[in-house]
């Protein structure tokens, strides 16, 4: 007769399946509790590197989307100059008018200075601080100046500033204040400026008017380029708002914890350990010895 | 008669050794390493008179440790395995605990240290956002400076375990030794040495632990050395190993005045020497290169543009040493004034022609090839990957060793349903050879009083 003789003591290899089992609760425990199956590099060291570089385009489209949203402000100021310019030019068509008397063309002149404060106003328009048509100076640029011939002066400068909106896409989001306001030709403040002085001497009014044309036709080609950038800034935003919801699926697909076959696992944990515990009862508590008399 | 007589009393001798041996079976039942002993009982020469021959009964010729020396020697080199791997894992999940992405580590402060350059460029004299720069840069150089720091000091603390294991190592090499002599002493006496036979497997089972360890058995002795021949243990002899701190201050491991520790590669002081001399050194220059190359690349995009005050940038971190060497730990902001970011490319207050410089530090891959979110990326999947096939490797060491102990206790563990077996079957037989006295001795009472009566 030869049997096998087993291990006679079974106690080492039911308590590291027990604790393997408890591990494996702990385990299942925090991925439902953090919903990653990702807690620590070691879980997937792989899918740990790709967090890391899911997480930084993820931060990297948050803080372009924040540029873009901050950029969006010169266009309305435009179309307020060209109403405005529009305002002059009727103004000044109506005071082409020959039958308008002296007090009323003074009238008509006087409005139109107030429409010049608020030409310049708008010209010194700043957002967070800054002026948005000073080109990169960060002075107010339109002044009073007794020497300009319009009586306004430019204190910026010809600068442009661009925006990194996405990676290796930047954009340039102004234009130098010069170049909208007092370019030659379409001058702004000069022609509104002349348009008064000839309401006011009744001579060279239709001239002046066809100044002011000339300014509102610049004004509003220069809004083109403000339309453009608002244009790819639109389009930009989508796609980095479509790049987030692609990056958080993917982050989701690389961490996520499938919390159906967690909480199977958590199961079949607690099952198994009921189980070894129950084994870990029975064992070794009887022998032959309990049985001689 | 007296044939039967003897007989009878040798099997009451026998089989109350027996009982001895079951007796002390039982009693280290739970004692660790011990082997059961099994009664190996002999019949006596017999006595030859004319045609007839007698038995002259039994007696116990020996009381046998059950043991499989090869088995033994397959448990401890596993052991040793276990103790490298469990060092290596704990130590490492230490390590790993300084890059958990859990919102402050490297790699966020990274993304934000960019964002903040992202959102100073659409207003680049505001002094709000440049503050958001410095703040995000001396985040960044916080979370790196801190990991640094961390891993020395883990670095440090791995040092005194190495060196209380080798203090450990010692005073088993000592006591193995001793217990060597304690065997030789007993054996050449032809006397049961397998208690300490015992003790001794128990001893170099937790040498294994500690240190690689090979045998060579000689006669009743046996000599020790690690797997590269560094003498532990030769019969009585025990080698001490000593410490002595190396330039670093790291403490090297000397044996009879050579330098073993680059020798030592299994045990505990096996995996702890591996993380303290390979892993984390080898992450320190890592964390070296990404703040290094932060540093400088910083430096020279500020350098390339014109700050708040029209004035070419100055360094923005503290600059690193050339080599590279501590850059890490010492990683710092060197400014404190937000006007001292070079946006300007032009000098204007409000150009932000500069920061693009700034932004394409994101995309560059000069660390190590790599962008430096990438480079992080690439230590997390290392560190990780270092702690997942440790720890896979653990458990599959540890599944081998357990089947090992099995064995062992399959051959030499006490069972006490055979234990229980023997105890009845040598009782009963002690009975039957008492009833066999007790016979006899009525026949020699009859033959004495034959006659009287």
């Amino acid at each position: 007769m030869s049997s096998i003789r087993v291990n006679p003591n079974v106690l080492p290899d039911l308590l590291s399946a027990l604790a393997q089992t408890r591990q494996q609760e702990s385990t299942a425990t925090l991925e439902l509790a953090t919903g990653s199956r990702i807690n620590q590099p070691s879980d997937d060291p792989a899918g740990a590197a790709q967090i890391v570089s899911n997480r930084d385009l993820g931060s990297q489209a948050d803080s372009f989307l924040r540029s873009i949203t901050n950029v969006k402000t010169a266009d309305s100021t435009l179309s307020s100059v060209v109403t405005a310019l529009q305002r002059a030019i009727s103004l000044g068509v109506q005071g082409a008018n020959g039958t308008l008397s002296s007090s009323d063309r003074a009238d008509v002149a006087g409005e139109l200075s107030g429409i010049q404060q608020q030409l310049i106003s708008l010209a010194n328009t700043s957002y967070q601080g800054e002026f948005i048509f000073a080109g990169t100076a960060t002075t107010q640029p339109f002044v009073s100046s007794s020497t300009s011939s319009s009586g306004i002066s430019y204190q910026g400068n010809a600068g442009t500033n661009s925006v990194q909106v996405g990676s290796n896409y930047s954009l340039q989001i102004n234009q130098a204040g010069s170049q909208i306001f007092s370019a030659a030709g379409g001058d702004v403040f000069q022609s509104v400026a002349d348009l008064i002085t000839a309401l006011q001497t009744n001579s060279g009014i239709g001239n002046a008017v066809t100044a002011v044309r000339g300014a509102f036709d610049h004004v509003t080609s220069q809004r083109v380029f403000y339309g453009n950038a608002v244009n790819q800034l639109n389009a930009q935003q989508n796609y980095l708002n479509s790049e987030k919801v692609d990056l958080s699926n993917a982050a989701n697909s690389i961490a996520g914890a499938d919390i159906a076959k967690t909480a199977a696992t958590l199961n079949q944990a607690e099952v198994a350990l009921n189980a070894e515990l129950a084994a870990m009862g029975k064992i070794s508590q009887n022998s032959l010895f309990d049985y001689l008399k | 008669m007296d044939s039967g007589y003897y007989a009878a009393c040798s099997a009451l001798k026998t089989q109350t050794s027996a009982l001895d041996i079951v007796a002390n079976n039982v009693a280290n039942v739970s004692t660790a390493g011990y082997s059961r002993k099994q009664p190996q009982f002999g019949e006596n020469p017999p006595i030859v008179l004319g045609q007839l021959t007698f038995g002259t009964g039994v007696s116990l010729e020996n009381a046998a440790s059950i043991r499989d020396p090869i088995l033994q020697i397959r448990i401890q080199q596993e052991t040793g395995t276990q103790g490298e791997l469990s060092a290596f894992v704990n130590a490492m999940q230490q390590v790993q605990t300084q890059f958990n992405n859990q919102g402050n580590d490297i790699g966020t402060q990274l993304s934000a240290l960019f964002a903040s350059i992202s959102q100073l460029s659409t207003s680049p004299a505001s002094i709000a956002l440049r503050q958001g720069v410095l703040t995000a840069a001396s985040n960044l150089a916080s979370s790196i400076s801190t990991t640094a720091n961390n891993l020395e000091s883990q670095q440090a603390n791995l040092d005194l375990s190495v060196t209380q294991s080798v203090d450990q190592v010692n005073t088993l090499t000592q006591q193995i030794a001793k217990v060597n002599g304690q065997i030789a002493a007993l054996e050449n006496l032809h006397q049961d040495a397998s208690a300490f036979i015992d003790q001794r497997d128990v001893l170099v089972g937790q040498l294994s632990n500690l240190i690689d360890v090979s045998q060579i058995k000689t006669e009743s002795q046996i000599s020790l050395t690690t797997s590269n021949g560094t003498a532990l243990v030769a019969g009585t002899q025990a080698f001490t190993l000593t410490t002595q701190p190396d330039p670093s201050g790291l403490e090297h491991i000397f044996s009879q005045g050579n330098d073993v520790t680059s020798q030592l590669n299994s045990g505990q002081l096996g995996g702890l020497l591996q993380v303290r001399d390979h892993k984390i050194p080898s992450l320190l220059v890592s964390l070296n290169t990404l703040a290094a190359g932060i540093s400088n690349s910083f430096n020279a995009a500020n350098a390339s543009g014109f700050d708040l005050n029209g004035h070419q940038g100055a360094d923005i971190f503290v600059p690193p040493a050339a080599s590279g060497a501590g850059a890490a730990a010492g990683m710092a902001v060197a400014i404190t004034d937000p006007a001292l970011i070079a946006a300007s490319s032009d000098g204007s207050a409000g150009s932000n022609g500069n920061l693009a410089n700034f932004s394409a530090i994101h995309d560059q891959t000069t660390f190590n090839g790599e962008t430096p979110s990438d480079f992080y990326g690439s230590l997390i999947f290392s560190i990780g990957n270092d702690v997942s096939s440790g720890s896979i490797e653990q458990q599959a060491s540890q599944l081998v060793l357990q089947q090992l102990q099995d064995q062992r206790g399959s051959i030499s563990g006490v069972s006490l349903d055979e234990e229980a077996g023997n105890l009845v079957q040598y009782q009963r037989a002690y009975d039957a050879a008492a009833r066999v006295v007790d016979t006899v001795n009525q026949m020699l009472e009859t033959l004495i009083n034959m006659g009287t009566t």
